[in-house]
């Protein structure tokens, strides 16, 4: 907490210096970051003045609009075009062409670094292809999956803790994955947390690097979710054409498959471990498209189509955010269709709701200002989750969570199933990934990832 | 439903808890079709509504977090909220707010109300005494149970201690209770594959020690995960028992005496919380609220099982559904007869009634339901029953509880509810003439023993006594502090608090009992399905008595040498309370509820057999705790999951014959 | 002081409240109100406070904080707590056991009736628990060094070491309270 304060009131003083008649009189910290158009991860967030005399609130909605502003900037380069050695290239502009191949997809995927055996991953070896895939692999192609045999291992359909799939408004499953940068692969790799074995041999604490305001970017982790979409609404997607693998399931059972599909990106949660957020930061954006607020379908202002609800079903006959029934099977078209609901869970916190309305309006007028054909136009921030107590790169001590604000944050395509505000279970990034840990129960930094090794 | 059609089940099995689950999933895996019939609401999508429950719940009780039932606001007439009637509600269930209380709060009704006798009418209050042959009866059965998708066992602590040797040979070792129809051998195949489906952390190493009073491991045997540490209070207690020895009986126990001394040492528990990512689910994070709910399902439950069963894609699982008759048509079970219950959106109920039909059925609601619905069965006139043993043999493990201030912090409130217990006691000679018991080393303070907390901060802030600690100022008077001194004397107490809680090898005896709560062919009491409900004789026998009497020796004896104070203090006239041989004693329910339909050779004498298939119905299971015929030492969750993996084997194989 | 009770306090009533809260229970004000407060107990209590007793209760027990605060020479967050709660006297006034109420909302999550006391070997009956938050926030657990049932921000195996000092979960015990 101290070295917040710290930073916010060196800036208070730093600014009342340079300017010594304007006052701020908005919420917006007027002489702080803003989102621009650059190719640059931003290595943490940056801080503007705070309004004097602030009261809680508009201290919290100050701040929560830097962190939504660094969310936007990190959105903004992760999807940036790379260049030949796999960073935004600087000749490019996002979403110039409509849609464009991004950083964080050329991020090394957790299937390839948790291999069978324990065996060593590197960051730029070849993609692990299953047997039912080699038919229909061509090299580059994205491989979305379930991730080996071993029981911990979460399956990429289902939601955490094997609570259950997403399915869309045509019966098919919502696929997940999940990658990470350089920086926190090379961490793994050179602690021996990519096996079970290096894990046990591990003496030390997990503590991944963090990024700082001058750069570079510490450890980043992102998860995406993906739709499978039709070609005629390409234009309004970042999307793919990826191999959809299912491994064989004993229970359920049903066979192992892999087909081609065109996937949309409906869904990115990016965490990153930076020197303002030793319990990292948490930044998740969601497809336009994707479902109605509670308020909206309470009024009845709905559009004509969203990704996972049905506009013309309402009421008793299709209940909000039910987990599909089991068993669940990714290989089929399913009868049962997600009829998902965006539920307030920033009562009390509505700053959070302020803040990331304003910013998307901003990144908006960016990114179109690039291209009206822009995919990028059709994604916003949620919010961006931020431990309100911390230490330079570690917690305060007595306060291992940091006291997160907003209290509760969740990507509806990611976890449908717990939009609510009760502490401990409702979607919290931080609280929840607490709870993270290796093989052997040692505490993981945040990550669950570690948990995959074999 | 005509009995010529063909059943619509391969089985139907009621009751969607630990047994039934388990074998729903059995035989989901071999292709049968299975349809439970689970008498409460569902399973819920997250956890998010019970744990709200539990925040906003006055007092944590086990129940707490379920579909709620007492109110959220307290006053001096009702502390603990407003409870309902049961004879409103469509799946009255047992708990623990409601004990003491008559039928208009229990949905048991005991034998001997206890507000009915005790309070009120008598003063100065007194125990209930012993009776000719030495028994207490008419005591509170004090134990607690769920209905809803999941059961009693989303609440268990996670404990999964397996039996002694001598526990399932108790009759033919010391004369006492009866044996167990199986053998250990068979138990230690089928305690493995509950061992695995549970996800039990342990380590057979460290239960080494206990090999003296007949835990034996087959050669190699290793738990799924490895073992939960022991918190900071088991090493106190562990250190500070170090060398104790204590006798088998006391004098003047009658029947005889057992002079050998034991060795009192501790050891960790198995259980059922995960030491290690297991099952797609978190590892422990030592929320201290095993009992009522894990927030993060670290601690199985019979969800878990419930959604593997669900995957096979040939379990089916009808809410809200009550069984109220089981038909049988000579010596075959025909079919189930059913209500449907909802409420509309002003919450008045109703209620529908169905059937159904399966090849096999299977009664897996609870042992006191499962007897309930056995006696309730063919107009009352009950099935199943030619050896009269259908709801009698009622035991529980009592539970005393004793706790002290250690003489050094040693920071309870912290981890799992228990990871350690002194299991060294559990065997010896001593089982001819009084029971044994286990003793459990509570990690939560206070909390169980008087509410800490919340007691000892408002006896310091409002300068009361009621936990027996604030006894610092003139003359013995309690202080009322403020501020940091207020805190720090807080501080030094909470964390020097601690509990050991007994649980006693209780005698199955004829007169405890459930049976129906009619009088002449009419239902005294009923619930809001008009289903009559569950009454209950129960009673403690000397041998039982005479194990508090040990226990309570033995925690001093604990407590003098670890320099701890003791604060145990026993009431008189409330229920739970007796006097044995002029001491006051309190008993809590574990909630381990068996012997209602016991298991045994032959159908004189048992209602169940080894596979828990009924000895009169062969095309009927009975199954859950209520079968074992006498409680052992351990408690029962792991034990009564084993027994359902051979039920589910001798289904299977019936049903392929 | 008084403020009508349909509009939200203001911030420097909810830090005088906050201020007061801290020397009551003994706990660093960094505690009770943090510089960022997402989670704004304060205001839920002060709000449901005065939604019990009424605002002039309220004003009146500020009053007589506030007056302390501002004596020379200084007096210590104890001598301020000892004061308010009467601690010295037999029998504590209207005003005291509302301080009482206000120490047990922050220690425990919910509200007391002020002057209802227990009995009999068990505590006095909560009206409510104020909110889920207000009790996986409560302190308590703080002076056990621990938890909330229910709510660990701990990892595997925190149980078998012993915990951080009294200092870290907020008592601020340099001035040694005495026991």
């Amino acid at each position: 907490m101290k070295k917040i304060v710290t930073i916010i009131l060196l800036t208070v003083v730093a600014v009342t210096m340079v300017i010594m008649t304007s006052i701020p009189t908005t919420m917006a910290t007027v002489d702080g970051p803003e989102i621009s158009l650059s190719p640059n991860i931003p290595g943490d967030a940056t801080f503007g003045a705070l309004p004097p005399n602030a009261t809680n609130e508009q201290k919290l909605l100050a701040i929560q609009g830097d962190f939504d502003i660094y969310s936007w900037n990190t959105f903004i380069a992760l999807n940036w075009p790379p260049g030949p050695d796999g960073n935004g290239d600087p000749n490019k502009k996002i979403g110039q062409n409509g849609d464009n191949d991004t950083v964080w997809e050329h991020y090394r995927d957790i299937a390839d670094i948790f291999l069978p055996g324990g065996a060593t991953p590197s960051y730029n070896g070849p993609v692990s292809v299953p047997t039912q895939c080699k038919a229909s692999y061509k090299p580059g192609m994205r491989i979305i999956s379930q991730v080996g045999k071993t029981p911990t291992v979460l399956t990429e359909f289902s939601q955490p803790f094997n609570t259950g799939p997403i399915i869309d408004q045509n019966g098919n499953y919502t696929r997940f994955e999940i990658l990470v940068n350089k920086p926190m692969f090379d961490y793994i790799l050179a602690n021996n947390l990519y096996s079970k074995a290096g894990q046990k041999a591990f003496t030390g604490e997990v503590a991944f690097p963090c990024g700082g305001p001058t750069g570079p970017e510490g450890a980043i982790m992102v998860k995406s979710a993906w739709k499978v979409i039709s070609v005629a609404d390409k234009a309004r997607f970042h999307t793919q054409t990826v191999l959809v693998y299912s491994p064989a399931s004993q229970n359920p059972k049903y066979a192992a498959s892999c087909s081609p599909k065109l996937m949309g990106l409906v869904g990115l949660h990016i965490g990153h471990k930076t020197d303002s957020a030793s319990q990292w930061l948490w930044s998740t954006f969601e497809h336009v498209d994707n479902v109605p607020t509670e308020a909206d379908v309470a009024s009845g202002k709905l559009k004509a189509k969203y990704n996972y609800y049905n506009p013309k079903c309402s009421g008793a006959k299709c209940p909000p955010n039910q987990i599909p029934p089991r068993p669940w099977n990714p290989t089929k078209v399913s009868m049962f269709h997600s009829q998902v609901v965006r539920m307030n869970m920033f009562k009390g916190n509505e700053f959070a709701f302020t803040s990331a309305d304003a910013r998307n309006a901003d990144a908006l007028k960016l990114l179109l200002g690039v291209s009206s054909k822009s995919v990028w136009q059709n994604y916003e921030l949620i919010s961006t989750m931020w431990p309100t107590n911390t230490g330079k790169c570690q917690a305060t001590p007595g306060d291992p969570l940091g006291t997160p604000a907003p209290n509760f944050l969740a990507n509806t395509t990611l976890e449908t199933y717990i939009q609510g505000m009760v502490p401990n279970v409702s979607s919290n990034c931080i609280e929840c990934h607490n709870n993270a840990t290796m093989t052997n129960a040692k505490a993981s930094d945040f990550t669950y990832i570690l948990q995959r090794a074999q | 439903m005509s009995s010529n059609a063909s059943p619509q089940y391969d089985a139907v099995i009621i009751g969607a808890g630990v047994s039934g689950n388990l074998i729903a999933k059995q035989l989901g895996l071999a292709g049968k079709k299975v349809l439970i019939l689970e008498a409460g609401l569902a399973v819920p999508d997250s956890r998010e509504e019970y744990m709200n429950n539990f925040y906003l719940a006055l007092a944590k009780t086990p129940e707490s977090p379920y579909p709620a039932l007492a109110g959220r606001t307290g006053s001096e007439k009702n502390p603990v909220g407003v409870l309902p009637d049961p004879s409103t509600l469509p799946t009255p269930r047992a708990t623990v707010l409601s004990i003491g209380k008559g039928p208009d709060v229990s949905y048991l009704v005991q034998a001997q109300p206890w507000s009915e006798t005790h309070q009120g009418s008598q003063e100065p209050p007194q125990n209930p005494q012993p009776d000719a042959n030495g028994n207490v009866p008419g005591l509170q059965f004090s134990s607690t149970f769920e209905r809803n998708g999941g059961g009693t066992s989303w609440h268990w602590l996670g404990t999964s201690l397996r039996e002694l040797e001598n526990d399932i040979k108790l009759q033919t070792k010391y004369g006492h209770g009866v044996d167990w129809p199986i053998t250990y051998t068979e138990l230690q195949q089928l305690w493995a594959l509950a061992e695995k489906e549970i996800g039990v952390s342990a380590s057979t190493e460290e239960q080494q020690p206990l090999e003296v009073v007949g835990l034996v491991y087959p050669p190699g045997y290793e738990y799924p995960m490895q073992s939960i540490p022991m918190s900071t209070v088991d090493q106190a207690v562990s250190s500070g028992v170090a060398g104790l020895q204590v006798p088998g009986t006391l004098p003047d126990t009658p029947g005889g005496s057992d002079p050998t001394m034991y060795n009192v040492f501790v050891t960790p528990t198995p259980a059922g919380r995960n030491s290690e990512p297991y099952d797609d689910r978190r590892v422990c994070a030592g929320n201290t609220n095993c009992i009522p709910i894990c927030p993060i399902q670290a601690k199985w439950d019979p969800t878990v099982t419930l959604g593997k069963a669900l995957d096979t894609g040939n379990v089916t699982v009808s809410y809200q559904s009550v069984a109220y008759n089981v038909a049988v048509d000579g010596t075959n079970a025909t079919r189930v007869d059913y209500y449907v219950w909802s409420r509309d959106a002003n919450g008045n109920l109703s209620k529908v009634s169905k059937s159904v039909t399966g090849k096999i059925y299977v009664l897996a609601c609870h042992a006191i339901e499962n007897a309930k619905l056995l006696l309730l069965s063919n107009n009352m006139q009950g099935i199943a029953n030619s050896s009269d043993q259908v709801g009698r043999n009622l035991m529980d493990h009592p539970l005393y509880l004793t706790w002290a201030l250690a003489p050094e912090p040693l920071f309870g409130y912290r981890g799992p509810l228990a990871t350690s217990g002194i299991e060294s006691l559990r065997d010896g000679e001593f089982r001819k003439y009084r029971s044994s018991f286990r003793m459990e080393i509570g990690n939560e303070g206070w909390n169980f023993s008087k509410g800490d907390p919340y007691t000892s901060a408002m006896d310091f802030i409002q300068g009361t006594n009621n936990t027996g600690t604030n006894d610092g100022g003139p003359n013995g008077t309690p202080q009322r502090l403020a501020g940091v001194q207020l805190a720090e004397k807080l501080n030094n107490i909470y964390t020097r608090q601690f509990r050991i809680a007994c649980m006693f090898d209780q005698s199955p005896l004829a007169e405890n009992r459930v049976t129906l709560d009619i009088t002449n062919g009419k239902p005294n009491n009923v619930d809001g399905l008009g289903i009559p409900r569950p009454k209950v004789d129960y009673g403690l026998d000397p041998y039982t008595m005479e194990g508090f009497r040990m226990a309570a020796y033995v925690c001093s004896q604990v407590y003098q040498k670890m320099g701890a104070k003791e604060f145990t203090a026993n009431g008189v006239g409330g229920a739970g309370d007796f006097t044995y041989r002029g001491v006051n004693y309190h008993y809590y329910g574990a909630g381990h509820v068996v012997g209602t339909h016991r298991m045994g050779p032959e159908s004189g004498s048992s209602v169940v057999d080894a596979s828990q298939r009924s000895h009169d119905i062969p095309n009927m299971w009975i199954v859950g705790s209520g079968s074992f015929p006498t409680v052992c030492t351990a408690n029962p969750t792991l034990t009564l999951m084993a027994l359902a993996f051979k039920s589910a084997d001798s289904i299977i194989a019936a049903l392929n014959t | 002081m008084s403020t009508n009770p349909s509009t939200p306090p203001s911030e420097s009533t909810l830090q005088a409240f906050a201020d007061m809260s801290a020397a009551l229970t003994g706990f660093q004000s960094s505690f009770i109100r943090p510089f960022l407060d997402p989670v704004n107990l304060s205001g839920t209590f002060y709000q449901f406070a005065v939604s019990q007793v009424g605002q002039p209760r309220m004003d009146a027990l500020m009053g007589t904080f506030a007056s302390l605060s501002n004596q020379t020479p200084k007096l210590t967050s104890q001598q301020i707590a000892d004061t308010l709660l009467e601690t010295a006297l037999d029998a504590p006034s209207l005003q005291a056991q509302l301080a009482q109420s206000i120490v047990a909302m922050w220690y425990l999550g919910s509200w007391y009736v002020p002057g209802v006391l227990g009995g009999g070997g068990f505590g006095p009956p909560a009206l409510q628990v104020i909110s889920s938050q207000a009790y996986t926030k409560s302190l308590a657990w703080n002076l056990a060094q621990s938890h909330p049932m229910g709510f660990s921000a701990f990892t595997f195996g925190y149980w078998s070491q012993q915990p951080a000092s009294l200092q870290t979960f907020g008592v601020d015990t340099s001035n040694g309270g005495g026991q």
